[in-house]
């Protein structure tokens, strides 16, 4: 390998992927649920739960595990959705409290069906691009699923089956009144936000440790990106995650790895202080 | 199914919530009748666990009013409370242990500087709105438990290092207190901090400050000085969790990471919504009411924490806006 | 006006639950107080401490499993003074302000003889000062730091009471270095988790091992909020050094290693701290090169550490991980041995006995020194733990070759 530079760089792209594959739910739910949902973690370490089940039952690949995991996790979405989100959503304070004690939840109960001790499905070899670069195979998964995951928002939200999602998160009360069932749409993308972060979860299975606990760590970098980019463009959300990704991965290079999340942390406190119009104005639209 | 969509329209907006019109005494039977029962319980000979365990929760309530200064009363929703509790928490067991000063003073220092950080944050964020100023706290937040976590410092005798997750110890002029002592220390304090929010909540400070959390368009426009006012109510809630954090190192002997975490920070806003954003006494009694609950009461940890998290969502699913609004 | 009266009236349930609540408390609080005090206890009962919820319940768990066993195996030897011993858990939650209010707990309601415990540094300096306030022997099995032993050298009467069975940071450099010296390594990268401990193991084994002609050729530490695992990988493996000395009890141990074997599947890597002790995540871990685990004991070092590993896993369905189960369930064995030494529980009885005397655990015979640290390392009658290297079907201790 000439300079390990280009491998950090690639790594960090794939990181900005795993970020982005968490804020594409995030965004949809924010946008047309207008909620902060704190447990999206949660529903992604559920998606990876049942990927270790399935690989225990000799269901090899997290490929096959996604669908099912995103099944699961639609169904717990809409549950949470129609039963706590909805009724309490005029409240926009309760619900970030709420929904981390949905977390809480399922952390505890993900610790008592299997245990608190790490867990790992196999990560298989990676593949070996030109000069000796290290392609790591979940990191492609991620970005490139993370890439479609947001191309494909962007279509349904730019197509006509897309419309009663747009109308409703431009303004609900013309949307009612064109007899939309807003109530079900808005516990229907809850679910299906949610159903995407568990086949997100899925997917990652094996490129860590399975542990309870293991979705509190994306989250926070996801709901950065989330709310500095919003959902109105997707493709910012896309760009930012993977510039976070890579931006995190050049400062553990250049400077030190035990104080690039400090590095990561102070440029998002720098671009608000710095540029506090230009991204309220950015998120002016969507408020 | 569409009736029931709640007729004004809810944006997603964290601001605060309205400002309660009623006598500033109202309810102050039912807290006169609280602080008696609380100064009566030690007479009923509890064990010394029970005792700490209330020791505790009055130094996390007035954490959770404090937040409440911030994030009710004048609506910046802060999820980077703990930093000020942590710095003062960490300058009191530098300054006792390192630099050798008296209690007393490391204490009024400590509280200062987390005043002083406070304003800091309050100056950072006062540019900027709603989801923007929780983002920051919290990034800011996040990076003080970092350094917190990461950062050791040498101490010389012993030839190993202070700080890290280890924490640092605080030099206590006394030895192993009184559970009594401290029991009613903390309970002074906490009524001594309550009061005075609830007098700057009160004042024609806090009046303001309510106005700018309803409509800062609207206070800008009647010649309200926003982004001062903010730096005020940061500056205010941060010394009183500096306080509060100071009496918590006090308490604990030792300063560790875990008083700048985001979990801490989440804590004093998970109570402020329990009891009543806005309020200053809401949180402050759902902070004793929940860690009493579930610290003192010695559950098995898993039904302990389905306990908690289920009481949160119930709570929350029928008093949305807390039970004391 | 007629609003707020009404809406203080629809709260009132509230209010009056709440003060039926506190008044539950008090009672609760009023009525054992006396039981227990006329009572006596017709059992002995030792304290746990650890983590049991939140990010650290992995190794907490354990903690109390091994705990449980060795306990159970101390009743099935007929107990202590003919009595049953039972333990009594406090769920630490990795933070020092709940670990000294359980452990205040656990003394005063429910009375214990004795406290094992606790599991992360600061729980465990919290700990110490109940220990010493209440005059009640802490057997302290996992956490390294050197403040404990410290205080005890310092102050010794105020804490005579606490006792390490787990290794301090220079024995635990020393059993390393001589494991490096043993596998002939010249070079070897220091990598974990950014936290205390491993900042000083890291400069405590550099120090240590540069005598012998061993350099460091390279040494970085990842947050744990947000791990730059890539980073560190990647800059492992560009110095080329014979070994990688991982260091990190937790998950991020699993997540680095997956790392490491995409970056340089040829890398050889020591894991520190446990977690990469368990088989199952050993299974997941390509073998292209050696995985070795430095443990305190392992199934074969002795009969004693083979029956332990047994039992555990036929309790529990999976051998023990060699750290954060074999130290507490030494703890536990060496505080029942010292008590049946000493012919009684009594804290002033048993410190003498704990201070002189010998005991055998799983790990090989402890013997504590003036400042109440076990001998572990390579001096003669020292505990030398163990160092082990998975194959396919199982691990293989390769170290100390006896």
């Amino acid at each position: 390998m000439a300079s390990p530079l280009p491998q950090v760089l690639l790594d960090g792209l794939f990181a900005g992927g795993t970020y982005a594959l968490m804020a594409a739910g995030m965004a949809l739910i924010l946008g047309v649920v207008k909620v902060i949902n704190l447990s999206h973690g949660a529903f992604f370490t559920l998606g990876a739960y049942v990927a270790y089940a399935l690989a225990g039952r000799g269901v090899g690949t997290p490929l096959a595990a996604a669908p099912l995991a995103a099944v699961i996790g639609f169904a717990f979405g809409v549950f949470l959705g129609k039963s706590f989100v909805n009724p309490v959503r005029s409240h926009p304070f309760a619900l970030p409290v709420g929904t981390l004690a949905c977390a809480l939840l399922f952390e505890q109960a993900a610790q008592m069906v299997w245990g608190p001790h790490p867990l790992s499905v196999a990560a298989g070899a990676p593949w070996i691009g030109p000069g000796g670069l290290v392609i790591r195979r979940w990191g492609v998964i991620a970005f490139l699923s993370s890439a479609a995951l947001l191309g494909g928002l962007k279509w349904v939200l730019s197509s006509r089956p897309g419309l009663p999602l747009r109308l409703i998160a431009e303004d609900e009360e013309i949307a009612g009144s064109l007899g939309m069932d807003v109530e079900a749409i808005r516990y229907l993308t809850f679910g299906g936000a949610c159903a995407m972060a568990a086949a997100a979860g899925a997917l990652l299975s094996p490129s860590g440790a399975v542990t309870p606990t293991m979705g509190r760590a994306p989250l926070l970098l996801s709901l950065v990106v989330v709310i500095v980019a919003g959902m109105d463009s997707v493709a910012a959300i896309f760009l930012l995650s993977i510039g976070l990704g890579i931006f995190g991965n050049a400062c553990a290079w250049f400077l030190s790895p035990q104080w690039s999340y400090v590095a990561l942390l102070a440029t998002v406190c720098l671009l608000l202080s710095a540029r506090p119009a230009g991204i309220v104005a950015l998120a002016g639209r969507r408020d | 199914m569409r009736d029931a969509a709640p007729s004004r329209a809810p944006k997603v907006s964290l601001r605060g919530g309205t400002p309660p019109a009623r006598s500033p005494w109202r309810g102050g039977g039912w807290l006169a009748a609280g602080i008696g029962l609380l100064l009566l319980f030690p007479l009923s000979s509890p064990d010394a666990f029970f005792l700490d365990v209330f020791t505790t929760g009055f130094l996390l309530a007035a954490f959770a009013a404090s937040w409440d200064v911030v994030g009710g009363v004048s609506g910046q929703i802060t999820l980077g409370h703990a930093l000020p509790f942590g710095a003062a928490a960490y300058s009191c067991a530098l300054l006792t242990s390192f630099a050798g000063w008296p209690l007393p003073l490391a204490v009024a220092a400590a509280v200062l500087l987390a005043a002083v950080v406070g304003a800091g944050i309050g100056a950072l964020s006062a540019p900027l709105a709603g989801p923007f100023v929780a983002l920051l706290t919290l990034a800011l937040g996040e990076i003080a438990h970092e350094v917190a976590v990461g950062h050791t410092f040498f101490s010389g005798p012993g030839g190993y290092a202070w700080g890290g997750e280890g924490g640092i110890p605080v030099a206590l002029p006394w030895r192993d207190a009184s559970p009594f002592s401290s029991y009613y220390a903390a309970l002074v304090f906490l009524c001594l901090a309550t009061f005075g929010m609830l007098l700057f909540a009160r004042s024609n400070s806090g009046l303001i400050l309510r106005a700018v959390a309803g409509s800062p368009i609207t206070a800008q426009a009647s010649g309200v000085p926003i982004a001062r006012f903010k730096r005020l109510a940061f500056t205010v809630g941060s010394a009183f969790a500096g306080a509060a954090g100071a009496g918590f190192v006090l308490h604990v002997g030792r300063a560790t990471a875990t008083d700048l975490s985001l979990e801490l920070s989440f804590q004093a806003a998970t109570f402020a919504a329990v009891g009543g954003r806005g309020t200053i006494v809401g949180p402050a009694v759902a902070a004793i009411v929940l860690h009493v609950l579930f610290q003192g009461l010695s559950l098995p940890p898993s039904a302990r924490v389905l306990l908690y998290a289920l009481t949160l969502l119930v709570t929350l699913r029928f008093f949305p806006r807390g039970v004391a609004t | 006006m007629t609003k707020t009266s009404g809406s203080l009236f629809r709260h009132h349930p509230f209010l009056i639950g709440s003060v039926a609540l506190f008044l539950y408390l008090f009672s609760s609080a009023l009525l054992p107080a006396p039981c227990l005090a006329a009572s006596l206890p017709d059992a002995l009962k030792i304290g746990v401490l650890a983590p049991l919820s939140g990010p650290y319940a992995a190794g907490g768990t354990s903690f109390v499993q091994a705990a449980t066993l060795a306990v159970e195996q101390v009743n099935s030897d007929g107990g202590v003074f003919g009595q049953p011993v039972t333990i009594v858990v406090g769920d630490t939650q990795g933070r020092v302000d709940v670990a000294k209010s359980e452990a205040l707990r656990l003394v005063s309601r429910e009375k214990v003889s004795a406290l094992v415990g606790a599991y992360l540094s600061e729980e465990t300096m919290g700990v110490m000062e109940v220990a010493a306030a209440q005059r009640i022997v802490l057997v302290v099995p996992v956490a390294s730091t050197a403040e404990i032993t410290d205080k005890v050298r310092r102050e010794y009467t105020r804490y005579r009471y606490v006792f390490r069975v787990g290794y301090s940071i220079p024995q635990w450099a020393e059993m390393i270095a001589e494991f490096l010296s043993d596998r002939k390594i010249h070079r070897y990268a220091f990598v974990g988790a950014g936290i205390r401990w491993n900042l000083e193991l890291g400069e405590t084994l550099e120090r240590i091992v540069a005598p012998r002609g061993i350099t460091q050729v390279y040494t970085a530490y990842y947050s744990p909020g947000n791990p730059a695992f890539d980073t560190v990988a990647v800059a492992a493996a560009t110095c080329s050094p014979d070994i990688v000395i991982l260091a990190d009890p937790g998950r991020n141990s699993v997540s680095f290693l997956k790392r490491l074997r995409e970056a340089a599947p040829a890398l050889p890597v020591l894991s520190i701290g446990g977690a990469l002790g368990d088989a199952r995540l050993a299974a997941s871990i390509p073998l292209s090169a050696p995985i070795y685990v430095q443990a305190a004991a392992w199934r074969g070092v002795s009969l004693a550490a083979t029956a332990y590993v047994e039992r555990y896993e036929h309790r529990y369905g999976a051998p023990p991980v060699g750290y954060s189960d074999t130290l507490p369930y030494d703890a536990v064995t060496v505080l029942v041995a010292a008590w049946r030494k000493a012919g009684s529980a009594a804290t002033e009885a048993v410190v003498p006995v704990l201070e002189h005397g010998t005991f055998a655990g799983a790990a090989g015979a402890y013997r504590f020194d003036a400042a109440h640290q076990a001998l572990w390392g390579t001096g003669p009658g020292a505990l030398h733990g163990t160092f082990v290297r998975w194959e396919r079907g199982g691990a293989r201790i390769v170290f100390p070759s006896r």
